[in-house]
């Protein structure tokens, strides 16, 4: 790494325009996403990293994204999906303690608009034994291949959906891949060995024989 | 049946042509192999004549399931990975995933590293719309333009691959700022870190043939009576359906939606300090998109140009640590991919890999209007259709 000193003034004075900047655009967007959040009648909203994050509950879900389109000029459809907040994972690392974590899935809708740069997503959590949701097709059609996906991917049911049918996965295909307790299985089979990017090179003197057992079998040997 | 079989009899008997043919509807199938979906794409065309009644594109044959293996690599790993979700424009892909991880660290990239970003994210828009220039003609049947469009993005290409040193995947974002260039040597050597010489001339030099290329080809296609006749008028997206349907960059701006990420959404690089139009058409039918991708090729090579004369000498990586842990966090950073909008959805807990990534890419919900947009076309207007929202379905399937 470089530990290039750099031009100090230079530098300082476009870090501080860039701050006060920001500062600026942050009193906005929180303005926006508290009238936001009354307007939805939501109680929770985060705004953090230029992120504006609402939560509303399951049985407003419909009504509260209807009232963001029509009432606060978020027209643009961006994207729908969902997390899985889980304490049994599969892959990837376990998030915080166990006990401490409510398991659910959260259902995310963005919307913006298209004459300012004004977005928001929409949160809201469906539980893991009750994983139903109304189906926002009717307002937004470009909905529909997210909720398939989302269906597919999560085993999320949409209600309402018009074509219930899974979207990339043959309809053989058992399971939810993107359920965190799904596991990948090609780790399974072989651990990655990128996982540890700070590795200690193998041995100068002679082939090496840890390096088969840590999982980097070098190829073709 | 039997009332189908008389009037079929009836037509039949008919000797004159001006008459419409009552056929019997029938199911077209039409992929997963086909020259006109950009990779692999079926569609369930339901046809009576000539007309298309229904349309149930099938996709997922190239579904690699990136979301799951975010979860399973590093940070730095996954830049690699994203280049290859939207294949024509791999450096443009790089930039949302690259600045969302920078946003929850809350780094500031150094300037110079922003500027080589941006002149990069414009040349990789100008192969990526010469490709359509070049890809649209031969679907509707002039092969020409292909020959002049390939020639002139191939200069592009290698400038690319000169300095990244991969011509579609360039894997060259860092956190924090850009890789050394190819051939730097040692990180510990400053000087030789930057760019290969040459570059910014022999960019100057391609810009030019870009320029030169674009008149060829207004001359040869834009005032072509075949190409207009085939597409002027045919698949008309009108703006309210473009936004409910999620359209995106320039498929949108056909449209009339004056909308351009780089202008209007959140600042990702410095787009404010050069000048640039933001191509609309009001028409949103299949020419008006191929028009506003024409004259975007201009605008990027505007900027380009603006870059160079912006750029100075200075850092090209932030400090970073050596093992990145990306702390706690949320964000969505959106960018103005040349399909449209291309965002990355970064949730983090702590640690070396993300807990939870959403791709949203432009090319899935620009051809979630296919559908829509096919009901009731005519089958030779298919094809023209289709290639008019230049879509990647690499893009599509993630």
């Amino acid at each position: 790494m470089t530990d290039s000193p750099p031009d100090g003034d230079l530098v300082d004075e476009a870090a501080d325009s860039v701050e006060a900047d920001a500062v600026e655009t942050e009193l906005e967007e929180i303005g926006f996403a508290a009238e936001l959040t009354e307007l939805v009648g939501a109680s929770l909203w985060v705004d953090e990293f230029d992120t504006i994050r609402i939560y509303v509950a399951r049985e407003n879900w419909v009504e509260s994204l209807r009232l963001a389109r029509d009432e606060a000029g978020l027209t643009f459809f961006g994207w729908l999906s969902a997390v899985d907040w889980s304490t049994e994972v599969a892959v990837g690392e376990q998030v915080g303690e166990p006990d401490e974590l409510i398991e659910r899935y959260e259902v995310v809708c963005r919307l913006s608009s298209v004459t300012s740069s004004k977005g928001a997503h929409f949160f809201t959590e469906v539980p893991k034994d009750d994983a139903i949701i109304d189906s926002i097709v009717p307002l937004f059609a470009g909905a529909e291949w997210h909720e398939r996906e989302a269906a597919e991917m999560f085993g999320i049911t949409f209600v309402g959906h018009p074509y219930p049918l899974k979207l990339y996965l043959p309809d053989s295909f058992q399971g939810f891949p993107l359920r965190k307790s799904y596991p990948l299985l090609s780790r399974e089979v072989k651990p990655w060995p990128g996982t540890v990017d700070v590795e200690s090179m193998p041995a100068a003197d002679g082939p090496s024989t840890t390096n088969v057992e840590a999982g980097d079998t070098g190829g073709d040997e | 049946m039997t009332d189908i079989d008389a009037r079929a009899a009836m037509h039949l008997s008919d000797a004159s042509v001006s008459v419409e043919l009552e056929t019997q509807g029938m199911t077209l199938n039409i992929g997963p192999q086909h020259p006109s979906t950009h990779g692999v794409l079926r569609l369930v065309a339901k046809v009576e004549g000539e007309r298309v009644m229904s349309v149930q594109p099938v996709i997922g044959y190239m579904h690699r399931g990136y979301e799951k293996l975010t979860e399973v690599r590093t940070y730095a790993q996954i830049t690699a990975l994203v280049n290859r979700i939207d294949w024509v424009s791999g450096f443009a892909n790089e930039i949302p995933w690259i600045r969302a991880v920078e946003k929850l660290m809350e780094i500031e990239v150094p300037e110079r590293a922003q500027w080589i970003r941006l002149i990069l994210t414009e040349m990789t828009r100008i192969s990526s719309h010469l490709l359509f220039m070049s890809s649209y003609p031969l679907e509707l049947g002039a092969a020409t333009p292909l020959m002049y469009a390939l020639r002139e993005r191939e200069y592009v290409m290698d400038l690319i691959e000169g300095l990244t040193g991969g011509r579609f995947h360039p894997n060259f974002n860092r956190v924090g700022g850009v890789k050394p260039a190819a051939g730097g040597g040692s990180t510990q050597k400053k000087v030789s870190q930057d760019l290969p010489a040459g570059f910014f001339q022999g960019t100057r030099e391609a810009m030019d043939r870009i320029d030169s290329v674009m008149d060829e080809l207004d001359e040869l296609v834009t005032g072509n009576e075949m190409v207009r006749a085939r597409t002027i008028g045919v698949g008309v997206i009108p703006p309210e359906k473009a936004i409910e349907f999620g359209l995106s960059g320039p498929n949108a701006r056909a449209s009339g939606i004056d909308f351009d990420l780089r202008r209007d959404g959140e600042p990702y690089l410095p787009y404010d300090q050069v000048d640039f139009d933001v191509i609309t058409e009001q028409t949103g039918d299949s020419f008006a998109r191929y028009l506003v991708r024409k004259e975007e090729i201009r605008q990027a090579v505007r900027i380009v140009r603006q870059g160079i004369d912006n750029i100075k000498p200075g850092p090209l990586q932030a400090k970073v640590p050596r093992v990145l842990k990306v702390p706690k966090g949320q964000t969505y950073v959106r960018t103005e991919n040349p399909k449209g909008e291309m965002g990355f959805y970064l949730i983090s807990e702590g640690g070396r890999i993300p807990y939870r990534v959403k791709i949203r890419s432009a090319s899935f919900c620009n051809l979630s209007i296919l559908s829509w947009i096919l009901e009731g076309a005519l089958v030779p207007d298919l094809v023209a259709i289709m290639g008019s929202l230049d879509f990647v379905l690499g893009d599509v399937d993630r």
